[in-house]
């Protein structure tokens, strides 16, 4: 398979769903696991804001419960990032993709800021919305095709994807956050907390280049 | 200007949802123009559709300790695929003799019935699937409990 994510280094069978290792697809798998690393070891930044003009500043004060539950949904869209880089089958991607979308809305759910639970609202509107795209997109997939592993569409004589199956496909991930659909996911960002809402960002990004790879392959 | 007054619209979050059917409308436009699709006989996972078993739609045939002939994309990698159809266990077993519905009980028994593309081939799927409904009940619950 010489694609535009090279050739695989590593194999990962899980049955019929092989992961696969790429030096594209592992660049992002580590970048991934770097990330996660970092919210599992790193401590919340605190906000502070601070009034122009004069020497008062009020710091945010946010429970140890809130930040141990916004770690765990952080942790859990960067285990689900690492999975949505590295699958080998197209079904597997749309899950992965849906649960990173899930694990975004569960970062910001605990804030307690009008604002912020507004946008991650409509943020996860979309998001829902967008699955029906991304797993019709899996289905046509399956249907024009007859099977759903990545590697056995990226070989010469297997039968192409059809263009449209392929726009389905990314207009699902671009409904989980990627521009213009990003600007909820933007207002998400105030909550105080990071690296933990970065996660956010990074999640949205890796899909969307892992994305334009499996487009590009199938 | 026209760009300044797109980028306005585009940058209030509630427009977002507008913006995203407008985006699948015209792709289901397109969908229509692009028809009709081909479709690929040679499918991966082929099923027959037997409504008269009570199994029915998780029965993929065979017999206990014997080995059923199914289809799967690597079967270097599942040695052991065609083994699992037809284990039920003594529960499932009786409950499929007694009604023609056990099938549809597949959520509520568990070790029941097992398909096995579903849960064995494709097992990460599964895994994945349930992942996602555990994460939306902890969003859930956690925010129920946030209020007491």
């Amino acid at each position: 398979m010489i694609g535009i994510g090279g050739q695989p280094l590593f194999m990962l069978p899980f049955g019929d769903i092989v992961l696969y290792f790429t030096p594209f697809t592992l660049t992002l798998f580590i970048l991934a696991l770097v990330f996660t690393v970092l919210v599992i070891i790193s401590k919340p930044e605190r906000q502070i804001d601070i009034v122009f003009g004069g020497d008062a500043y009020l710091a945010k004060e946010i429970s140890i419960s809130e930040m141990k539950f916004r770690r765990f949904m952080a942790i859990a869209c960067g285990l689900a990032s690492m999975g949505a880089m590295v699958t080998g089958d197209i079904f597997d991607f749309a899950l992965f993709t849906s649960l990173v979308g899930i694990c975004n809305v569960g970062i910001v759910a605990a804030v307690k800021s009008r604002h912020v639970q507004n946008a991650a609202y409509q943020y996860g509107l979309v998001a829902m919305s967008a699955t029906v795209p991304l797993f019709a997109g899996a289905a046509i997939v399956a249907a024009t095709t007859g099977t759903l592993s990545i590697l056995e569409l990226a070989l010469p004589g297997a039968t192409k994807v059809p263009l449209f199956v392929k726009a389905l496909l990314t207009l699902g991930v671009m409904g989980e956050g990627m521009a213009p659909f990003y600007a909820a996911k933007a207002e998400m960002f105030r909550a105080p907390g990071a690296p933990y809402v970065i996660m956010c960002s990074l999640s949205s990004l890796l899909i969307f280049l892992r994305v334009i790879e499996v487009v590009l392959t199938v | 200007m026209i760009i300044s007054r797109i980028s306005r619209f585009i940058s209030n979050f509630d427009n977002l949802l507008a913006l995203f059917a407008g985006a699948c409308a015209v792709l289901a436009v397109l969908f229509v123009l692009f028809l009709p699709l081909p479709y690929s006989e040679d499918q991966l996972y082929p099923k027959e559709i037997d409504e008269s078993s009570p199994l029915y739609p998780y029965e993929r045939g065979g017999t206990p300790f014997e080995r059923a002939d199914i289809h799967v994309q690597y079967p270097e990698n599942s040695p052991f695929a065609g083994y699992v159809t037809a284990y039920l266990t003594p529960f499932s077993l009786a409950l499929s003799r007694l009604t023609p519905h056990a099938g549809t009980t597949i959520v509520a028994h568990p070790g029941g019935i097992l398909d096995e593309i579903l849960y064995n081939t494709r097992g990460l799927d599964t895994v994945v699937e349930t992942t996602i409904l555990f994460i939306a009940f902890a969003i859930g619950s956690y925010l129920f409990r946030k209020g007491s």
